[in-house]
């Protein structure tokens, strides 16, 4: 039982194992199910189609591709089985998006009659609730003397997060999108606001005469290894040890509710011969702490729920000028990026050891050129980027599969202290491209049948102290993991992972600043195993941390999944028990769970305790569908309160509901 | 007057002591007869309160009584009736248990359903329901709170099962006191070394309590006859000895648990499988 939603899941929780980075999930999903809907021509298909696949790596891509070019038009798709470096895995985690066909006409023109008579509508709306009352919606009554001052800390709003959203799209040619959003505190009628906090709307034409693509409203621009300019999910360290650098995919439109990553305003890419030539203009008012005409720190949460969160609200105009000319040809990929940022305000960070170096100012200009060479069976990549302050970030490495067994990658990256742009997003050890070497060592083999085995190794320097890191450091990331499918029902992998960094000496009282070593390993087991409609999921994982001289402290983490697809009537359950038991914050766990459509939770776990969860998905018939998912987490250390300041529950349960409605017509 | 309370007294020390000691919640939940207590994957055994996907396994409907004496303090027993018919759909479970004597006892009734799924995995669900009487108060109080089980076969000869009683931890709240109820989280494997020879490896975690890990086998010396053998780790070692006899429609039972400052546990069962 694997349908597409399910593939898609089971690849984001590969991406974000371990990870406690937030990853924009409906970007993600988005783009995979749009793939799903509009399947890629693999016979038509080039790097940067297959590149949307964000499963598949480099070297499996030019493999796919030098097949067709070497052997033709593939004539079954079981003709994947003779591609190298791609299991039985791999080709069922493709089915869903590719397909064979006779030569399309990307260019075909298109019809009002055909619009309305193939375009997809969707519209979804969705509800999250939580069950206990938090602090920030506790009003204090009037008779305090305080009542102004406390009360102007408290959630404006009610507790309900809504949004709704409405897509429209014809193939892969016109897509057209509005959203909005009211987070959980936020108002969405009343003295302060008047409707949803956040609204979005977007708009894409895809392969319209000379013009590539058009974006208006709200989209994205990725270019290159993601130095200058990749707003979107970049890949990092992963148990998709291969896949290092981010997918240079262009313009493309935003349809997410992240309310920072993205820009507004409208582009375009022209397809000249082997030339691809992009430029996009962004005008946006941003969040910020700004007082006199200043701000210390841009607000990239979105939640606009106090008095005071609301009062930095769109305080800072953010102007965006940008372009990309890229060349392509058959071995040689090689682009250049420029990006010029321009504020209304001034950005002076408070002034502290770690972020000396961060930008201040109003203006700033980023250029960078970025390349793909193949050479034999090496597949060279690169970019070097620089801001207008003289700062160089540069990114370089090679994949390599000397054998089809094997596979490896090398990437070597140094972003100088100095070097801090707005958006970029690429391999780091941080989420932050700026202060940090690294050179890191990835390898794939697949000794025998079933097995395969991954691992990499990353040795890394921050160059100048960071947050949570007073001085210099060093640090190693070392992951070895070993697939086994035993059966096409029944698989198993076990991942081992060794982190030495360094870290602040949490002592107080601490005058002079002190780093000490900070190991932690972990040990997960994972089996997944499924029968007629059951499928099961087991995972015990252990962890083992240490700082400086203290003693190892340990975390355990257990679960059971046990999902169901009825049979005759269209209703899918997914049910987890899971406990976890994390001595240290440093033993912490984070543990994908599945969730409503477009939605997705990374919860933290730590201290003593279990959750559980429902989540139900019903077909009502062929346009309507309905979600629902109740989760509770139960802390058994004796805690009495769970979180802090607004967001405060009295008691050691937290309770969360969501109801997501899907209309398709 | 005085004896009587000394003897409470010293009850409520030992109950005390031994819940310390034996790093269990005080509870009414009786062990199985499975070495060890390494039930949650003896699909050839469905013990009340344990895994009760063992339930689907069974063939015939079967009536069992347990007796199961703590550390040779008559007070603290625990008894168990247990009833189990197999239908064509579901199979159906009625259990109850009684720990303690007049003055302090605590109950545990459940009704349980479980299937077995072509013996490629069984799944089950038992709805229980606790009760215990409180001297503060002079009543009883009581939760309910559910029981799901889990086992999967992976090959003729392994199985994985998979339990988690009272997961929601529901606890009883009186006006003096919370009564925390058990809510434990069970995983183990049982592999078939030969017909004869059965290993079986398991761990719990109490939420309130530290892991236990446990570890026993069974083998069967003779067509009528096994004996049994394992140990168990928490805070002390527990060394687990028993035997076994088949006659007929009968099962009996003799278990015993060594624990080396509390002395000896013992348990006995018999089991009668209807025609």
């Amino acid at each position: 039982m694997s349908t597409t939603e399910q593939i898609i899941a089971d690849i984001f929780e590969k991406f974000t194992a371990e990870s406690d980075e937030t990853i924009d999930y409906e970007s993600f999903y988005d783009d995979l199910m749009f793939c799903a809907e509009n399947p890629i021509n693999l016979n038509q298909a080039n790097g940067d189609g297959l590149g949307k696949l964000q499963f598949l790596s480099e070297i499996q891509i030019e493999n796919i591709l030098s097949y067709i070019y070497e052997f033709g038009a593939m004539q079954t798709i079981y003709e994947l089985q003779l591609v190298e470096g791609l299991d039985m895995t791999d080709i069922r985690r493709m089915l869903p998006f590719v397909r064979l066909g006779e030569s399309d006409n990307p260019k075909g023109k298109i019809y009002w009659n055909d619009l309305l008579k193939y375009g997809k509508n969707e519209f979804l709306f969705r509800l999250d609730k939580g069950l206990e009352t938090k602090e920030g919606y506790r009003f204090t009554p009037n008779e305090d003397v305080n009542v102004p001052t406390l009360n102007s800390k408290l959630y404006l709003g009610n507790e309900l997060y809504n949004s709704l959203k409405y897509r429209f799209h014809y193939k892969d040619r016109i897509q057209v999108g509005f959203s909005g959003e009211k987070d959980a505190g936020e108002q969405f009628w009343g003295a302060t606001n008047k409707g949803y906090d956040f609204y979005s709307f977007h708009a894409q034409l895809n392969n319209f005469g000379k013009f590539r693509t058009i974006v208006l409203g709200d989209f994205r621009a990725n270019f290159g290894q993601g130095l200058v300019l990749h707003p979107e999910f970049g890949m990092g360290k992963s148990s998709y040890v291969l896949n290092v650098t981010p997918r240079s995919s262009g313009l493309k439109r935003y349809s997410s509710t992240d309310e920072y990553n993205f820009f507004r305003g409208g582009g375009v890419t022209l397809k000249l011969g082997k030339f691809d030539v992009s430029a996009f203009y962004s005008n946006k008012m941003i969040d910020g702490d700004t007082v006199n005409g200043t701000f210390s720190t841009i607000i990239k949460t979105g939640y606009h729920r106090t008095l005071d969160e609301f009062s930095k609200k769109s305080s800072v105009n953010q102007q965006i000028v940008g372009g990309n000319v890229t060349y392509t040809n058959m071995n040689l990929q090689v682009g250049f990026t420029a990006v010029h940022t321009e504020l209304n305000n001034n950005l002076i960070p408070d002034k502290s050891v770690y972020n000396y170096f961060y930008f201040s100012g109003k203006k700033q200009t980023t250029g960078g050129v970025f390349y793909r060479y193949r050479w034999n069976k090496l597949n060279l990549f690169g970019e070097t980027a620089m801001t207008d302050n003289g700062s160089v970030a540069t990114l370089n490495g090679c994949y390599f599969s000397p054998v089809s067994q094997v596979s490896l990658v090398v990437l070597h990256r140094y972003y100088s202290p100095e070097y801090d742009t707005f958006y970029a997003s690429s391999f780091s050890e941080t989420s932050r491209i700026n202060n940090e070497s690294g050179l890191y060592i990835g390898a794939e083999v697949r000794p025998f049948r079933k097995w395969k085995l991954s691992a990499y190794a990353d040795s890394y320097r921050f160059l100048w102290p960071k947050y949570g890191i007073d001085a210099p450091s060093v640090g190693n990331d070392y992951l070895f993991q070993a697939d086994f499918t035993a059966k096409r029902n029944l698989t198993m992998y076990w991942r081992f992972k060794y982190e030495d960094k360094q870290t602040n000496l949490s002592t107080t009282g601490v005058v002079m600043p002190v780093v000490v070593p900070l190991q932690k390993s972990s040990l997960r087991y994972q089996l997944t195993y499924s029968y007629l409609n059951f499928s099961f999921k087991n995972v015990l994982e252990v962890n083992l941390s240490k700082q400086s001289s203290d003693n190892w402290t340990y975390g355990v983490i257990a679960s059971q999944d046990i999902s169901y697809a009825f049979p005759r009537i269209p209703l899918k359950m997914d049910i987890r028990f899971q406990f976890f038991d994390a001595q240290n914050y440093e033993n912490r766990f984070y543990s994908y769970e599945r969730d409503v459509l477009y939605a997705f939770s990374i919860p933290m776990y730590y201290g003593l305790g279990s959750r559980y969860y429902l989540n139900v998905q019903y077909d009502l018939n062929k346009h309507l569908s309905l979600w629902f998912k109740i989760a509770q987490t139960v802390y058994s250390d004796d805690r009495e309160l769970l979180s802090s300041g607004n967001e405060t529950i009295s008691g050691n349960r937290k309770t969360d509901i969501r109801l997501l409605v899907k209309y398709d017509f | 007057m005085d004896l009587f309370v000394r003897k409470v007294r010293l009850l409520f020390v030992m109950c005390l002591f031994s819940a310390i000691i034996f790093s269990q919640i005080s509870n009414p939940l009786p062990s199985s007869t499975s070495i060890a207590q390494t039930s949650v994957s003896d699909t050839h055994n469905w013990a009340a309160f344990n895994n009760v996907a063992m339930l689907g396994y069974i063939e015939k409907p079967e009536l069992g009584l347990l007796f199961e004496n703590r550390y040779m303090i008559s007070e603290l027993s625990t008894k168990n009736i247990q009833f189990s018919l197999p239908t064509n759909s579901v199979n159906v479970g009625l259990s109850f248990s009684h720990f303690g004597y007049s003055l302090y006892h605590e109950m545990i009734a459940g009704i349980g359903f479980a299937r077995n799924f072509s013996d490629k995995f069984a799944l089950g669900v038992q709805f229980d329901y606790y009760s215990a009487y409180f001297t503060a108060s002079n009543s009883y109080r009581g939760a309910f709170f559910p029981l799901v089980g889990l086992a999967v076969a992976f090959s003729p000869v392994f199985t994985a099962g998979f339990t988690v009683l009272n997961p929601f931890q529901t606890n009883i709240q009186t006006e003096f006191v919370t009564k925390r109820l058990p809510s434990v989280f069970s995983f183990g494997s049982q592999y078939f070394f030969s017909p004869e020879l059965v290993w079986r490896t398991q761990i719990d975690k109490e939420v309130s309590s530290n892991y236990r890990f446990a570890t026993g086998f069974e083998y069967q010396m003779l067509q009528k006859f096994n004996v049994k053998l394992g140990m168990y780790c928490s805070d002390y070692l527990v060394s687990c000895l028993g035997i076994g006899f088949i006659t007929h429609s009968f099962r009996f039972d003799l278990n015993c648990d060594v624990h080396p400052l509390l002395g000896i546990k013992p348990l006995a069962a018999i089991r009668y499988s209807f025609k």
